[in-house]
């Protein structure tokens, strides 16, 4: 079953549409989901897979890019992954072929919501999305370029980039101690050097 | 101080904060009045809120006084200072109101507030130089973004104090989607009527279907808008109004005490796309249930109901009860001991019976829905445990007592014009709301129907333009940092077309060190509703008998620190401030209110009733409600009229409330804020029986009528149009249009008309002299 659906302009990460399946069951999980969406609107850019699944534990978001819109959905696990992008697809002809010329003046959130959503019921799409079943098998090949993708992948990034100002840190502070270290041996020769200075003085005069 | 006139009306004008305009550091003739002393009654005027001793700049642009108020507009430096005044300190707040002029509506993508306390950018930051402000708040100084050094009002860049946040005090934004836990919800419109035997008898049904009808178009909303219905007895019975099928459906749940819902999407409805199916159903309601026999009342599992059906979106639940709640969870039993009605000690009940509508509430909260509660009943039915599903859900109460459609056409003229108003105002949804103030002082207790989520934050399932709240501020630290303290509500909240939006209102206020300067500047009407919201939460707590002391004690309290502050004043009587001359009147007012009066017979409900309207009505409808005015009608005259578009508005004077001022061959006019009382005197004129009233003799005219809008039938004459006039202007700006209720000297209705006379002693308190007498005696002691 498709919970949640949002559509958002990828330039900005500007949302422009949402529905959200009424079921008291996800209701707690549904807030988690919308912040995690709404940081994946935040990431995308022109050099993101316009076709992509992102696993989330039990849940996955598919999303769709298509002439500078984003069509995310969220659904459960166990649900084909061909459906969910059949239904963006139609999703993307029906809103698109109204409203796409408008995406980029836009400036308010959900400025289509009230155009797409008026009932806030998904029904029509998921019913259409079940017709169009035959049609996806010829569509096989396309499977290919969807990229797998884990959720944690948002905090390997950051990880990642941890790892090279940690790295550069390491660096200079190595540097540091190198220096330091220098001029311990440097002390310590000089001590050497001043004890057997003194040494020579009292004992050969 | 001279003696001041007897009953301390204001004379002319209220005298201003006297300490910019006196040489003198102390104790001028305008600062302190002596009351109960003479006896020369000069004209009382309707009182002003006080104005703040600021420059004429800052002036301009501060808060209105309708908005945001203060109880001392002039606030103490320090804890110690306030203590010494024997005043309490806290703000009146109506932050949803509607505004008669035209509200600033910021556009731009970013939002400025301070980096530190997160204050939005107001009139009273100061600017550093023009790329750095300074927060009046916590003193931070933060960068003035790119974007704003552009105006947009005025194209021109480079004068960032220009720009609309800052020339007013009172502005929106629009909220990015940074505001929203969730895309903005459409509205969501839930009715929840009770059609047992009671409810058909009284017979509100009809009425509630035909206003409903009239005002569907009316509806806030958009295309997103959806309603659904619910209707209960001894079984709850959801609607089917999907569109398609070719006549509404119902389906009927019994098992109350472990209530699901039947169907999962045909229950609430797009309002465009099933009018036809809604309207149908309205218009069968009433005729469905008429024969019924069901007497129980299943309102707990009703409201478990709807609180499934609405928990997916947020919205707004209308709930109409007749009677007490009998059966399952959440029943209640008749609580009220009819020979303790008149009793001069404790009342008991006040406080909730159980916990399950305060549960219910607050779970309803936490899913964004308000409930708002309509009881329409003959019989004790519990209201101070019922209450509780609005007041933590920022919901609304409306009480129609004895409520019958035939017998008792006051209630019912009341309930259709309510209903209009209900159903056709501003509505907000989701919305939090966040009151910040200058660094030193903080807010310690919150008053009015809101639940109070953490320290500052306050969650409004819904907000209307007709609730009001109010805090109780400390002062923790000095105030030496500015001489400028100043107070910002913000409130974040959805519109009915689906738009976050962030409404900010910002107050300035002068900070002083001297006592004198603080009495200068308190507000007595702010500071009577305070207390009144201080007692109302005392009388629930430790009892009734406690908060009545109370409210003496803080006149004598005021009294006594007034004498040792001013302690070169050698004057016998009692002394006050002339800012506070009208304290210890408003005060007996109090005493006589429904709320927290003893001695009078005064049905439990009712008293609960009139202490929620203490919570959440505005501070001009509390004041009418304790001290209404009082006017003369057949005397009525040109003189001092107001012109208004062409229409001539007749400013009569103000009555003491005093049946003094009565008399016999008069007609008077009583306004108490949602009903208008007119009393017609044995001895009433001939001429104006006639040319205003439309009858001949004063036999013929009924001891008791309720009249929609204007006085006797629309004659032409000139007295007749005069009245008119004052009538609809006195209606004009109020959100809930007052039925007029007309009472004959002679008619068993006039107690209702008289108890609003505080000034003279009754069985409810002492008159307004002795009162006087009695606060100088306690005060001596």
């Amino acid at each position: 079953m498709i919970l949640l659906t949002t559509l958002a302009r990828v330039a900005d990460g500007l949302p422009l549409a949402a529905s959200i399946q009424e079921d008291e069951q996800f209701e707690r999980d549904l807030q988690q989901f919308q912040s995690q969406a709404k940081q994946l609107f935040r990431k995308l850019n022109a050099q993101s897979p316009d076709r992509c699944t992102l696993e989330a534990g039990n849940f996955n978001f598919h999303y769709l890019i298509q002439e500078g819109v984003c069509y995310l959905c969220l659904c459960e696990a166990s649900f084909p992954k061909k459906m969910a992008f059949a239904y963006l697809d139609d999703l993307h002809s029906k809103f698109f072929d109204q409203y796409g010329r408008k995406v980029p003046t836009v400036t308010r959130p959900y400025s289509f919501i009230e155009q797409l959503y008026p009932k806030n019921k998904e029904d029509v799409c998921r019913r259409r999305a079940r017709r169009n079943m035959g049609s996806i098998n010829t569509e096989l090949q396309d499977v290919q370029r969807i990229m797998v993708a884990n959720i944690m992948r948002s905090s390997l990034d950051t990880k990642a980039s941890n790892l090279s100002s940690l790295a550069n840190k390491y660096h200079s502070d190595a540097k540091y101690l190198n220096t330091r270290s220098t001029y311990a041996k440097l002390a310590a020769a000089a001590v050497v050097l001043l004890t057997l200075i003194i040494y020579v003085r009292f004992w050969w005069l | 101080a001279q003696p001041y006139s007897g009953y301390g009306y204001p004379s002319m004008e209220a005298p201003t904060s006297a300490p910019s305009t006196n040489t003198s550091p102390d104790t001028s003739n305008s600062e302190a009045s002596q009351l109960g002393a003479g006896e020369e009654p000069a004209a009382p005027r309707p009182l002003e809120a006080p104005e703040p001793n600021l420059s004429p700049e800052l002036k301009k642009v501060n808060c209105s006084p309708e908005t945001f108020r203060c109880t001392l507009t002039s606030i103490p430096q320090t804890q110690a200072l306030l203590n010494k005044a024997r005043l309490p300190l806290g703000l009146l707040l109506h932050p949803f109101r509607d505004l008669q002029v035209r509200l600033p509506v910021i556009t731009s993508n970013t939002i400025v507030r301070c980096r530190t306390c997160r204050t939005y950018i107001n009139p009273f930051v100061t600017f550093l130089d023009q790329r750095r402000w300074k927060c009046n708040l916590c003193y931070r100084v933060n960068d003035v973004p790119d974007e704003f050094m552009y105006n947009p009002v005025t194209r021109s860049y480079g004068e960032p104090h220009r720009r609309p946040e800052v020339q007013n005090s009172t502005v929106e934004f629009i909220a990015s989607s940074d505001y929203m836990l969730r895309p903005p919800q459409p509205a969501v419109y839930l009715f929840v009527l009770d059609v047992s035997h009671n409810a058909v008898e009284s017979g509100y049904l009809k009425y509630f279907c035909d206003s409903l009808l009239e005002n569907l178009d009316k509806l806030p909303g958009n295309g997103r808008c959806r309603v659904g219905f619910l209707t209960f007895d001894s079984t709850i019975h959801f609607y089917n109004l999907q569109n398609g099928l070719s006549q509404p459906q119902m389906l009927v749940v019994s098992d109350i005490h472990d209530v699901f819902i039947p169907s999962h999407d045909n229950l609430m409805v797009n309002l465009k796309e099933s009018k036809e199916l809604v309207k149908e159903l309205l218009a069968a309601l009433p005729s469905m249930f008429a024969h019924t026999r069901e007497s129980q009342s299943a309102l707990g599992p009703a409201l478990q109901a709807a609180f499934k059906l609405m928990t997916p979106t947020g919205g707004r639940v209308s709930v109409f009860q007749t009677q007490l709640p009998t059966l399952g969870a959440g029943l209640l039993q008749s609580r009220e001991d009819p020979n303790q009605r008149s009793s001069t000690k404790a009342v008991q009940h006040l406080g909730p019976a159980t916990d399950f509508y305060k549960k219910l509430a607050l779970d309803c909260s936490g899913q964004q829905i308000g409930v708002d509660l309509f009881l329409l009943s003959s019989q004790y039915s519990d209201l101070s445990s019922l209450a509780c599903m609005s007041k933590f859900s920022a919901g609304s109460v409306f009480y129609y007592p004895s409520f019958h459609h035939v017998h008792n056409p006051a209630q019912l003229e009341k309930f259709q014009r309510d209903l209009e108003r209900y159903l056709t105002r501003k509505i907000g949804f989701e919305a939090v709301m966040r009151i910040r103030c200058t660094k030193g002082l903080s807010i310690h207790t919150f008053h009015g129907n809101l639940f109070v989520r953490s320290t500052d934050m306050l969650s409004l399932a819904n907000v209307n333009p007709d609730s009001a709240f109010a805090v109780q501020m400390s002062i923790e630290d000095s105030l030496a940092d500015s001489s400028l303290a100043c107070f910002q509500a913000a409130l974040l909240y959805t519109s009915s077309k689906g738009k976050r939006r962030i409404r900010v209102h910002t107050l300035c206020l002068p900070v002083v060190t001297q006592l004198s300067e603080v009495y200068a500047g308190a507000d007595v009407q702010a500071i009577t509703c305070l207390l009144a919201n201080m007692a109302i939460d005392r009388s629930v707590s430790s009892g009734l008998p406690d908060a009545r002391d109370a409210l003496v004690n803080a006149v004598v309290d005021l009294v006594g620190a007034y004498r040792t502050s001013v302690s070169n004043l050698q004057q016998n009587g009692l002394v006050l401030p002339s800012a506070m001359r009208l304290f210890p009147l408003y005060i007996l007012a109090l005493l006589k209110q429904k709320a927290l009066r003893t001695g009078t017979s005064t049905r439990l409900d009712e008293r609960v009733f009139a202490m929620c309207q203490f919570k959440t009505e505005p501070l001009p409808q509390l004041m009418r409600l304790m001290h209404p005015d009082l006017y003369r009608l057949d005397t009525i005259s040109d003189q001092g009229a107001l012109h208004l578009n062409d229409v001539i508005v007749p400013q009569p004077q103000l009555l003491h409330l005093s049946s003094e001022r009565l008399s016999r061959d008069g007609t008077f006019l009583l306004d108490c804020g949602s009903v208008l009382f007119v009393w017609v005197g044995r001895a009433c004129s001939d001429v104006f029986l006639r040319d205003v009233l439309g009858v001949h003799d004063y036999a013929s005219l009924p001891p008791s009528m309720v009249s929609p809008h204007t006085l006797g039938p629309l004659l032409d004459t000139p007295l007749s149009e005069r009245i008119r006039a004052f009538l609809d202007w006195l209606q004009e700006n109020r959100a809930f249009s007052c039925p007029l209720h007309v009472i004959r000297d002679d008619a068993s209705a006039k107690a209702t008309f008289f108890q609003h006379l505080v000034e003279d002693s009754s069985e409810s308190g002492p008159s307004y002299y002795d009162f006087l007498q009695q606060i100088l005696l306690q005060e001596c002691r």
